[in-house]
């Protein structure tokens, strides 16, 4: 068997999610980008939060450039339909302000890097 | 004395090492080894050398005979009986342990009769030992339990049919260390021969025959040993218990981390084991090159005082002087301002008893990054002639184990047994199973067996260098094949101590010279603490006396407890930074006191006296705010403005191989060298000596308390209380 053959073999055991092709993910990608990106100046807007549209585009094009390195088409696949849950929930005003504001982790303090911190902040 | 009656009795050892002191002339020539003989056991053939005892032919197939009485370690009882096995042609069952191979022995050790045999005298042990194993501290690794439930009967015949009870016996007071619940005791001996042969305090015997028989001291008497706490390990059963450890834990409950000592120089190696953050007990850990399985009393005990006068918070003295609590911040910028205002030369660093290889280093290299060259240690040595250049000059250069080889030691200005007490029992051992002799210069101590007493005027040294002592020990000395020569660190912090040393190294070299085995080394410096060596090796100078003459500003000191730098010797504005665990001599003179970690509470690197490295692990974690020495450097530094290069353990070991890799090689010794070299340079020094030797270790209540955690130790205060109260008694 050639080595075409075999991976032929494998791809076809596997069930696709949504997209048979990486373009087709890589688009699905793009339209929610653009679908959340457009809704950013309402989600401003109705739950109140003290943040700019520039802050909330920044943000998600944070968190959308922290899967930059996924390649598996199912990958991309399931995390676009959870970003599309998100999303859902944001726009019928199923989530609070607070989850919202949960993407910024205003509450999360940095772990200490270098020795000295470390040193004063814990028993390291 | 013990010597003879023992040596012959002695089946364990080969039949050249008890043969007379005649015979044993030619013993380095060839010999005709003797064949081996074939036995049988089991029906496996095994090889052994005649005077082999079944139970040792046993052991070297894999088979593992119960036993109580017998202990590899101590001369052979055979008075348990456990160790019964059946062999064949012999009408009835014999003693494995006490029994010499012949040849085409065949052993049956799982045969039935051996099995009935065993099982008879486990009834016959449990007639008399009470069933209080739930509350019982042995429980879990007790011999008798484990081997009952292995080959004792499944069904007891023991029914108290007059309802007389069992057999019971009086408790003895044998000390704070050791809790004694005597009707638990099985007869084994183990504690009597241990005694009288490792110890060398023949205070425990037996009174009494069959039933009626008892184990104890005849009088009540305290076990005065610096080894007692030996015989809690030794004993297979619950008679004799860890006073400050009854009823503390099950040995199920316990994490155990291997460490090693730093109490003494040698470097013991000992099991911690801890619960719940706690060191709860101390227990040796086999080494057959430094403490065998043996373990002294002050490392096994003292323990207790890591728990208490410690060091948990930083302070600074206020404006009162008074030390307060303040946070790692505060202490280490006020601590950072004084070195960073302080010109170089001023600038001084003491390294005290318990000082780690990994903090030695990094205050070295702080205070060299500082420009200032004063780094030193509490315990002179004097740094004329070579000084501190060759290792071979303050090291233990025979080793430890190999002072068992020795035919003659000569001790100078050291009572070894309260100092290094596993090298006195060495050369107990020595003495007694090899006919070695021992001679001593310096006050008359209890070494726990003979010695010739030459005197104790170092003059005697002088003479023996010299050869021009009439005393018999130097006849003794220069016919000796394997001598050995051991000095005092002690001595060489008066003012003689350089001429001293110089005279051994002469005796001792013109000793080695004239040797046929030219791989012995003759000269042995015995350190007093733990990190001396370590200090040495690094590039500490030794002792205190120069700098301080030279009236230093800031005063650094590394868990310098010793009490050589008092706030007396220092100019009125010098700052004192005290760095260590305990609340001792040193944080009370101090101005900033930054809390370090104890033994138990770092891993860390120590030298022993023979120039071993070797590595402590954490059991528990440092108590409050206390951090890791190194660390603590390392914090201090940057805030200073010299960052030292390394951020983690590996790192700062790195460095130290840098500086001397035998730092960093773990459990390996290296051979010394340089010999003559140093001899060379110690010619000129070799001034006339008038002085008194004298030693600060006399006697066993000198024993206990000598550093900052064992004279934080309630433990050990109640052993200096007993002692003392002992030799207030008649007997």
């Amino acid at each position: 068997m050639s080595a075409r053959q075999a991976i032929q073999v494998g791809t076809k055991t596997v069930k696709p999610v949504l997209s048979s092709s990486q373009g087709e993910a890589r688009s699905r990608v793009l339209s929610l980008y653009k679908a959340w990106y457009r809704q950013i100046p309402y989600l401003v807007k109705d739950f109140d939060i003290p943040k700019s549209d520039e802050q909330c585009r920044a943000k998600l094009k944070e968190i959308f450039l922290k899967n930059k390195d996924v390649t598996d088409i199912r990958v991309i696949d399931i995390l676009v339909i959870k970003g599309q849950m998100e999303l859902k929930e944001s726009v019928k005003m199923w989530k609070q302000k607070g989850h919202i504001m949960a993407y910024f982790k205003p509450t999360e303090e940095p772990k200490p890097k270098d020795f000295l911190s470390k040193f004063f902040s814990s028993n390291e | 004395m013990l010597r003879q009656p023992l040596s012959r009795a002695l089946a364990l050892t080969s039949p050249t090492r008890a043969a007379p002191l005649a015979a044993r002339r030619f013993a380095e020539q060839v010999q005709a080894r003797p064949d081996n003989v074939e036995v049988f056991i089991d029906d496996q053939p095994v090889y052994v050398p005649p005077g082999t005892t079944v139970l040792q032919a046993a052991a070297q197939v894999g088979v593992e005979i119960p036993r109580f009485c017998y202990h590899e370690r101590l001369a052979v009882a055979g008075n348990c009986r456990m160790c019964l096995v059946e062999v064949e042609k012999s009408p009835k069952p014999v003693a494995a342990c006490a029994m010499p191979v012949m040849k085409g022995m065949r052993v049956k050790t799982n045969s039935d009769l051996t099995r009935k045999a065993r099982e008879g005298v486990m009834e016959f042990l449990l007639v008399n030992h009470p069933l209080d194993c739930p509350i019982c501290d042995q429980g879990g690794e007790c011999d008798l339990q484990d081997q009952s439930m292995a080959f004792g009967s499944d069904k007891s015949r023991f029914t108290d049919i007059h309802f007389s009870g069992k057999r019971a016996v009086e408790d003895k007071d044998v000390g704070p260390l050791i809790k004694t619940i005597m009707t638990r005791c099985i007869h084994c001996t183990r504690c009597i021969r241990f005694a009288s042969e490792v110890a060398g305090v023949d205070d425990f015997g037996t009174t009494g025959r069959g039933t009626d028989m008892q184990v104890g001291t005849y009088v009540e008497k305290m076990f005065l040993s610096e080894l007692s706490g030996n015989i809690i390990d030794l004993c297979p059963v619950g008679a004799l218990t860890s006073k400050p450890y009854s009823f503390a834990a099950r040995p199920w409950e316990t994490r155990r981390i291997d460490s090693v000592d730093v109490l003494d120089p040698l470097g013991s190696n000992i099991v911690v084991a801890t619960r719940t953050n706690e060191v709860l007990r101390i227990l040796p850990r086999t080494n057959e090159e430094i403490n065998e399985e043996w373990l002294a009393d002050k490392s096994r005990f003292a323990c207790d005082g890591l728990k208490r006068q410690r060091l948990v918070t930083p302070m600074m003295a206020d404006s009162r002087g008074n030390l307060t609590p303040c946070e790692w911040e505060d202490a280490i910028v006020a601590a950072a301002r004084a070195l960073r205002d302080c010109p170089p030369d001023k600038l001084v660093a003491v390294s005290g008893d318990l000082a780690d290889a990994e903090s030695l280093v990094a205050l070295k290299d702080l205070l060299n990054k500082l420009g200032s060259e004063n780094t030193c240690t509490e315990q002179y040595f004097p740094l004329e002639g070579s000084g501190i250049d060759f290792r071979s000059s303050y090291l233990l250069n025979t080793k430890i184990a190999n002072v068992e080889e020795a035919d003659f030691v000569l001790l100078i200005g050291t009572n070894v047994r309260f100092e290094a007490p596993l090298l006195n029992a060495r050369i107990r051992k020595a003495f007694i199973h090899k006919e070695t002799d021992v001679a001593l210069v310096g006050p008359k101590v209890d070494l726990t067996y003979d010695y010739m007493h030459v005197g104790d005027s170092a003059s005697i040294v002088k003479d023996l260098a010299t050869g021009t002592s009439a005393h018999e020990v130097l006849k003794r000395l220069e016919s000796a094949k394997r001598p050995v020569v051991i000095l005092g660190a002690d001595q060489l912090k008066t003012q003689e101590g350089s001429a001293l040393l110089a005279y051994t190294q002469e005796l001792a070299l013109r000793l080695q010279d004239k040797l046929q085995d030219k791989n012995w080394k003759v000269l042995n410096v015995l350190q007093r603490t733990a990190s001396q060596v370590a200090a040495l090796d690094i590039g500490y100078k030794p002792g205190v006396g120069k700098v301080l003459e030279a009236g230093p500003k800031v005063v650094y000191l590394l868990g310098a407890d010793a009490g050589v730098v008092t706030r007396e010797s220092l100019p009125k504005d010098a700052v004192v930074i005290y760095q260590g665990h305990h609340g001792d001599v040193g944080a009370q003179a101090a101005d900033i006191v930054l809390p370090g970690a104890a033994y138990t509470e770092k891993r860390a690197t120590y030298v022993n006296a023979e120039g071993r490295a070797q590595q402590t692990l954490v059991a528990v974690t440092p108590p409050g705010k206390a951090r890791e020495d190194w660390k603590i450097i390392r914090a201090l530094s940057e805030v200073v403005g010299e960052r030292l290069p390394y951020d983690n353990l590996d790192e700062v070991r790195t460095r130290m191989s840098e500086i001397s890799p035998a730092l960093v090689s773990y459990g390996d010794v290296q051979d010394n060298n340089y010999f003559a070299q140093a001899r060379a340079l110690a010619q000129s020094l070799q001034k006339p000596v008038s002085g008194k030797l004298d030693v600060q270790l006399k006697t066993l209540e000198d024993y206990f308390m000598t550093d900052s955690i064992s004279r934080a130790s309630p433990t050990m205060a109640k052993c200096v209380q007993a002692v003392l109260k002992q030799k207030q008694s008649p007997y």
